[in-house]
């Protein structure tokens, strides 16, 4: 009887243990519960490199790190998952699209300087660009007060415009095929698209880029309401501006910003500058950007750009009242299908039904325990695992009272029945737990993000089980058949079923 | 008989399975013929071109789910004008490409109305904000905090059913070598044959449900398959756990006789097993809301067909199989 109550104290040791880690770790709760947005981006390899290699993904993921940190969203989590993709968490966050457009892009910025004897084409495509940049500006700024519920201004000036058949004209001579039955925006859009592209293709290579930068930021134009981002270079950096300026100053040719093969902006170079070029490593950006863009900008271009491309392949965004319902659902769904197995098991077990549902209910404190422990972040399909293993937990106990009811039809003695009752049961449990680990281990290696989620927690309770089954209800039930009051094989089955000599 | 080393008369079984063998294997029999028809009748569909209608998750796309903040008196919202004003919307495009088009998109009004849920081409975060506020314009104010926009890129989606496919393969395989290892190559390829046998129905109901309802199937059901496979194989060696462990103490019975006396054995424990992991799953299919539905609803299907093949189908084909 000492080891029994040796077992019966270690239980009741971890049952308190796991209260208090309940109390002070609580239960982590994925996005689908509490809401937010989760975004799963996929790095690409380019060029030269073939296969994403572990440093280049976490070089990857320094760069978006500080990119997300300037962004200012609270709890945010960025992990790396597999071999090439990254996880990025907002919870609470109801709108993913910013953050979506500050890490979505490379922010590979060069300074280029205009190759000699362009001169012509660039003011063509430039009078193109800038025509098309005013129209877009405007329909902007229109349909944006319209969907803020403004009245359009009185007074308002007539509408830029191309003429249609002007805007055909350039797109054909561009070579841009234009999508049946698409907008005028949208044929602009291609157009500036076709347009910045051209610009890059008459540039040299670069001779300055992001690297050198030491310092981003912003200001406000002193005329006319856009932003400028701000640039600081190194030494090294400021040299090669330095030499970059000096090489076109007065010659009429453009030096062009080029940021992930868009030319966002292009300057000329004053006479004055002739001598020496523009000096101090400091430039600016006039790309008349809104605040938000060059707040966006200046996020990018401070956490440096990316060492390879990556894309968007998912977006989650559940909003907590949706969560909140999601919770609400599926804690009813436990606690009812745990309430109906624990009167099914006591209406049939009898004191042993009592003895499992003690034992099941220590199972799914250890269980909670564990998930806060480790931590599992419980996701709507963890706990779907979660039930199920709370199915594979009962039927080893339903297994091991089988036997020992069989053994008490025999007409064997109470405490020889439960011996050879879980010693018999034993080996179907651990078959069905192993095949059943094999499962999750198949799953956690080889499934995404939801599958691992049900994977873990159904493997935690398969091993759990295993220990309550076989630990917990055979320490409770000996303790309880130590009693001699309690030791009556009516408490075990009913007398119709018992052996006539054994009555 | 006399040389049973333990005394006492041997067991009687009151319920004799092998008796009704024929009857087990038909209703199996056909119950999978109709599944494989079912996964056939689906592949043949020019909407689906698939055994089973994928969603989301495997095709690609987003979704998004909204709810209308008008309680109970809804304004009536017809889904098809719903989806003309949407395939009339254009989009923000990306620098670099042109928008997608919203033709395809498809529009479902749940609750009297007062839910809908859009289904659309993949759509970076920007354009699917645009179309909320597109809703928003038709259907009224909507409760921001209810929202829920999903988007699969199509190489995500490629990659979550190249994952679900291989991690079911790899598990089938593992769980017949532990089989084989623990008892031998006979029961193991019963255990597997069951397994198959459930998974197939399942899947047959499903691909059924698609033709019918357009139940489409998610990851969430690759995870019930591979729960069900688990629960196919611990039910299955249970019963020839028994069979094994009976094999001396009836070893001048016929091996049909010990595998009746078996499944007599250990038929209460398998109807109480299912039983009470289906309670729980009934719980998730009343309770659980709408994300766990057809997930609880796959498991129930696939661990009753689970109980019933260790039961009816895995025992009754031993004896066939061990006299060779």
């Amino acid at each position: 009887m000492a080891r029994q109550q040796g077992w019966f104290a270690l239980i009741l040791a971890l049952a308190i243990a796991a209260g208090a880690v309940l109390a002070s770790f609580p239960l982590q709760l994925g996005l689908d519960l509490k809401g937010g947005s989760q975004l799963t981006l996929q790095v690409m390899p380019t060029g030269s490199i073939k296969t994403v290699k572990a440093e280049q993904l976490e070089a990857v993921k320094d760069v978006l790190d500080r990119r997300i940190n300037g962004l200012g969203v609270a709890e945010s989590t960025l992990q790396t998952v597999g071999d090439d993709q990254l996880v990025l968490q907002l919870p609470g966050e109801q709108d993913p699209s910013r953050a979506a457009k500050v890490l979505g892009t490379t922010a590979l910025l060069e300074f280029r300087a205009q190759r000699p004897g362009t001169e012509q084409q660039m003011t063509g495509l430039l009078k193109l660009k800038r025509q098309a940049q005013a129209v877009l500006n405007q329909r902007r700024q229109r349909s944006q007060a319209l969907a803020e519920g403004q009245p359009t201004p009185a007074g308002e000036p007539p509408a830029a415009s191309i003429p249609a058949q002007e805007l055909a004209e350039s797109l054909r001579s561009l070579g841009v095929t234009v999508p049946a039955g698409s907008g005028e925006t949208e044929q602009l859009e291609l157009l500036l698209a076709e347009v910045n592209r051209r610009i890059v293709e008459l540039y040299e290579p670069a001779e300055l880029t992001g690297r050198d930068l030491t310092a981003a930021g912003r200001q406000q134009q002193q005329t006319g309401n856009g932003w400028d981002v701000t640039l600081s270079f190194n030494s090294e950096g400021g040299r090669k501006f330095a030499a970059l300026t000096q090489g076109i100053a007065g010659s009429g040719r453009l030096l062009g910003i080029v940021l992930d093969g868009r030319s966002i902006s292009e300057a000329s170079v004053g006479p004055e500058f002739k001598p020496a070029g523009i000096t101090g490593g400091s430039a600016s950006i006039t790309g008349n950007f809104s605040a938000e863009e060059a707040r966006d900008l200046e996020v990018q271009l401070r956490g440096g750009s990316l060492p390879l491309p990556v894309k968007l392949i998912e977006v989650r965004t559940v909003g907590p009242s949706l969560g909140a319902e999601n919770i609400r659902s599926s804690l009813v769904a436990a606690l009812s299908g745990l309430a109906l197995v624990a009167v099914f098991m006591v209406v049939v077990y009898r004191l042993p039904g009592v003895v499992s549902v003690l034992a099941l209910s220590l199972y799914a404190l250890f269980n909670l325990a564990l998930y806060a422990l480790i931590p599992v972040t419980l996701s709507l399909p963890g706990i779907a695992g979660f039930i199920l293993s709370i199915g594979m937990a009962v039927d080893a106990n339903v297994l091991i009272f089988e036997r020992v009811k069989e053994e008490l039809r025999a007409g064997n003695t109470l405490i020889r029945s439960i011996d050879t009752g879980f010693s018999l049961a034993f080996s179907s449990i651990l078959d069905g737990h192993v095949t059943g680990l094999i499962s999750c281990a198949a799953l956690f290696a080889l499934g995404t993000g939801l599958v691992k989620g049900f994977a873990v927690t159904l493997a935690i309770g398969l091993l759990l089980s295993l220990f309550t089954a076989l630990t917990c209800t055979r320490s409770i039930l000996r303790l309880l058949t130590s009693y001699p009051a309690l030791r009556r094989v009516t408490y075990f089955l009913p007398a119709r079923q018992q052996p006539a000599a054994a009555a | 008989m006399t040389s049973s080393p333990q005394p006492g008369p041997l067991p009687n079984p009151r319920f004799r399975i092998t008796r009704h063998r024929r009857l087990a294997w038909w209703g199996s029999g056909l119950a999978c013929l109709l599944s494989l028809v079912g996964l056939v009748l689906c592949w043949l569909n020019p909407d689906i071109r698939a055994p089973l209608r994928p969603g989301l998750d495997f095709t690609g796309g987003t979704q998004i789910q909204l709810e209308r903040a008008c309680g109970a008196n809804c304004a009536p919202l017809s889904a098809s004008e719903l989806q003309r004003s949407l395939s009339r919307l254009s989009l923000p495009a990306e620098p670099g490409a042109s928008a997608p088009s919203l033709n395809a998109a498809a529009v479902q009004v749940l609750d009297q109305g007062r839910s809908l849920v859009l289904r659309l081409p993949d759509l970076n975060p920007d354009q699917a904000a645009a179309v909320v506020a597109a809703v928003q314009a038709e259907a009224g104010p909507l409760q921001a905090a209810a929202t829920s926009v999903n988007t699969i890129g199509p190489t995500l989606g490629d990659q979550l059913l190249k994952g679900s496919l291989i991690s079911l393969l790899v598990s089938f395989a593992a769980i017949a070598v532990y089989i084989t290892v623990r008892y031998d190559r006979i029961f193991a390829g019963l255990a597997l044959l069951c397994l198959g046998h459930d998974v197939l129905i399942t899947c047959g109901v499903f691909a059924w449900l698609g033709l019918l309802a357009g139940i489409e199937v998610d990851s969430l059901f690759a995870v019930s398959l591979i729960t069900v496979a688990g629960y196919s194989v611990n039910d299955t060696v249970v019963v020839f756990d028994r069979i094994r462990e009976q094999k001396t103490v009836l070893r001048d019975l016929a091996l049909s006789d010990q595998v009746d006396v078996a499944v007599d054995a250990t038929l209460t424990r398998s109807l109480f097993t299912s039983l009470t992991t289906l309670l729980p799953l009934v719980a998730l299919i009343f309770f659980g809301g709408s994300t766990l539905f057809w997930f609880a609803v796959a498991l129930t299907i696939g661990i009753a067909v689970g109980s019933w093949s260790s039961i009816g189908v895995a025992p009754t084909l031993l004896p066939l199989l061990a006299r060779r």
